[in-house]
């Protein structure tokens, strides 16, 4: 870790503490809060380039009509790993990484209530990574003892997984791949170390508030995480008990289901009754982040807060009654079907309560277009798209249409790819000089941000009009007429992926090199009043350096 | 530490990381880019993919690092070492490209020269950073951040 800078005396913002062991063993062996949020956003970042890879290969193959970039073997198990690695190892640890670190500090705790179980729940990522991509591991070990002459063939019997991240049965039951068999356990880890997370969150807000911080001034970000905890506590339960049931059916005899035992229809409730809740899972803290990162860079204090905690917690609340709007197609009691299409267009009500408040936040303010505001207001463009398609997709005779074509992927992504990862990528701009005591570069962040927004649109709303004419998703090859349209798909693919290069140029340089923050107020939030907690507890660590230094 | 360790420190480093990178997209593409042999042919031994593969790290570790020693001065993108590492490593890549590229073509083509300029950027930047970091007193100079100046 550096420790001596050119102003004599500069720590670095991950360098806070000096009676922490140096180096590795650090990393390895730390229970602090904010040391494990950073190990958390760490690891994201890295699951989502990896999980970025994969789609960069997606659109490659799709790039012409016919299957000649991949297999199409190769090109099932891309989607597959791309949907697994963004959902359980990109988007889910980058908010909880950010929870971590900031929840402590914005409601005036020390640490997180269970300090050594958030240092475990992190550490039971990395190896449910491995599993779930582990065929991949083991090919890689393989090359490497082949290219010295050893051939082991157990090493080669690991295949990618062609299942798509929805695992539906019989196809997942019936697979011989036993590769399949360590993804479900991966899966199963991957949710414990999220529910134990959850449960630490939960706790914390509860029992380690400080005084002066009551539920009526909680801030919105550790409200949307408590509400995300909330419905994690009841969704994951559900998916660890039906992997674990599906690792039976392959393994040990059982016919959960199997068509003469609860057949494949159940693997699909209990999947979607985890499944919907865990969108929101992903949204609610980018919901979070946007309702707080959007009123600093418009000068005026959030409008409507209470209303957007209320509609917080209405979505977590609803979210568990709408799962079958997924399975519309599958031939269910046409009443059941109608009453959950009741309350999917019901969840629409609390989303667009925010939205609104947003809107009206920005009405009026003095709006400063810093990188993570770019990202804000792209962030609400692109939902505003995606909630609206989804509000079609609700409705049962429009699904009926649309179903599992490109459509449902180009309504899903402009709220994973736009809202969620926008929101991450605002709070890594907003937050960079208190995690790294530097500036990044202003302009390259600028950049990234109208990069992303033109990429956005570029890369899905071909997806949508590809669905309205029919395409069906997942599959490698498509029909001659569709190629202009999936050109441009992969163009906009392109500009997010040369954005989130020079993000990532950004990102490790100014930590290297940036200029060196001194005064803590680094966006003028003292004017409008809204310099918060985090920016204060970060003064008065600037105020210990350099008291340190003399 | 000592000028050359520190130049083969930061190869090492480089190599490693590329190395593993490069096997990664290797067996994620299921073996279509045939990386290898690349590296082979890169390393004038086509068809030797073992032997190749020994060249290309012993490059990686003593050659291009002492060389980058060397003319470490005479790189554009400076006062960093790391970007003039990456200056140095897209050198490389062009000839990489150049020499390994095989009979690819098409979408397999693009992302084959995608992702080997980024393996080399990585090795470019870890050598260059790790030599930096091992041979000067501390980081660079650095300014001091002021909100009110845009062009920052
Ligand atoms: C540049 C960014 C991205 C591109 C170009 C992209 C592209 C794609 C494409 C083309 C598919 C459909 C594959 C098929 O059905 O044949 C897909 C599926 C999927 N993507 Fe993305 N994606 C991106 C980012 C993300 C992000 C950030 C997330 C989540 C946080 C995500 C989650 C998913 C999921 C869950 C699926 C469904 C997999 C399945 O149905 O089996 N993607 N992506
Ligand atoms: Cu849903």
């Amino acid at each position: 870790m550096r420790s001596v800078a050119a102003d004599g005396g500069y720590l670095s913002g991950l360098g806070f503490e000096s009676e922490k062991p140096a180096g590795l063993f650090r990393w390895l062996t730390t229970v602090d809060h904010k040391d494990i949020g950073v190990l958390y956003i760490a690891f994201a970042a890295g699951a989502a380039l990896w999980g970025g890879t994969d789609a960069m290969m997606i659109r490659t193959e799709l790039f012409t009509a016919g299957t000649d970039v991949w297999s199409p073997e190769t090109y099932n198990a891309l989607f597959t790993a791309h949907g697994f690695t963004m959902l359980f190892f990109f988007a889910t640890p980058a908010f909880t990484g950010l929870a971590n670190y900031f929840i402590p500090i914005l409601i005036g705790a020390d640490d997180m209530a269970f300090p050594r179980i958030n240092a475990i729940a992190f550490w039971l990522l990395p190896p449910s990574l491995l599993l779930v991509r582990g065929g991949l591991v083991t090919e890689v070990l393989g090359k490497m003892l082949a290219a010295v002459g050893v051939r082991w063939e157990l090493l080669f019997s690991l295949e990618p997984p062609t299942t798509g991240w929805t695992l539906y049965t019989p196809h997942s039951a019936l697979l011989a791949n036993p590769q399949v068999d360590l993804v479900l356990l991966g899966l199963h880890l991957s949710g414990l170390a999220t529910v134990m997370a959850a449960i630490n969150i939960i706790v914390t807000i509860f029992t380690e508030r400080g005084e002066n911080v009551t539920w009526s001034n909680l801030d919105i970000f550790s409200w949307t995480l408590l509400t995300t905890s909330g419905i994690i506590l009841f969704a994951f339960p559900v998916l660890g008990s039906s992997l674990l049931m599906l690792v039976a059916d392959r393994n040990f005899g059982t016919t959960f289901f199997a068509v003469d035992g609860g057949g494949p229809i159940l693997w699909q409730h209990l999947f979607w009754f985890f499944g919907h809740p865990e969108v929101y899972i992903l949204v609610l803290p980018a919901f979070g982040l946007v309702s707080l990162i959007l009123p600093k860079f418009a000068g005026r204090k959030l409008f409507g807060f209470k209303f957007i905690v209320y509609s917080t917690l209405a979505i977590g609340v609803l979210s568990f009654g709408v799962w079958a709007h997924h399975m519309f197609s599958t031939g269910m009691d046409p009443r059941l079907r109608s009453s959950f299409m009741a309350v999917s267009l019901a969840i629409a009500i609390p989303s667009a309560v925010k939205t609104f408040n947003w809107m009206a936040t920005l009405w009026g303010g003095n709006v400063r277009w810093a990188a993570p505001q770019i990202f804000c207001v792209g962030g609400i463009m692109t939902f505003i798209v995606g909630g609206v398609t989804g509000v079609f997709l609700a409705s049962i005779p429009v699904d009926l249409v649309l179903h599992d074509t490109y459509y449902v992927v180009g309504h899903f992504h402009f709220i994973v790819m736009g809202v969620i990862t926008f929101a991450a990528f605002a709070a890594s701009y907003y937050w960079f000089p208190l995690l790294t005591g530097r500036m990044f570069n202003r302009r390259l962040g600028r950049i990234h941000g109208y990069l992303s927004i033109v990429g956005v649109f570029l890369a899905f709303l071909p997806m949508i009009l590809i669905g309205y004419e029919g395409l069906p998703r997942r599959y490698a090859s498509y029909p001659e007429s569709f190629v202009p349209l999936q050109q441009v798909s992969s163009f906009g693919a392109l500009i997010i992926g040369i954005g989130v290069l020079i993000w990532l140029t950004n990102m490790v340089q100014s930590y290297r090199l940036g200029p060196i923050v001194t005064d803590a107020d680094v966006w003028n939030l003292r004017e409008s009043g809204q310099f918060s907690r985090e920016w204060q507890w970060f003064e008065t660590q600037l105020e210990e350096r350099t008291k340190f230094r003399r | 530490m000592k000028r050359p360790l520190a130049a083969i420190t930061g190869g090492v480093t480089g190599i490693a990381v590329m190395s593993v990178l490069l096997l990664f997209l290797e067996v994620e593409t299921r073996s279509n880019l045939a990386i290898f042999e690349a590296v082979a042919r890169f390393a004038g031994m086509p068809g030797n993919v073992a032997f190749g593969f020994v060249l290309f790290v012993l490059a990686g570790v003593f050659a291009w690092p002492l060389a980058f020693m060397a003319l470490e001065e005479y790189i554009p993108g400076g006062p960093d070492p790391a970007t003039r590492g990456m200056v140095l490593a897209v050198v490389l890549w062009v000839v990489f490209v150049l020499t390994g590229r095989g009979d690819l073509s098409g979408g397999l083509l693009a992302i084959y020269v995608i992702f080997t300029l980024l393996a080399h950027l990585c090795y470019g930047f870890l050598l260059g950073a790790v030599y930096g970091r091992l041979t000067s007193g501390g980081p660079l100079e650095a300014e001091r951040y002021d909100p009110t100046d845009v062009s920052q």
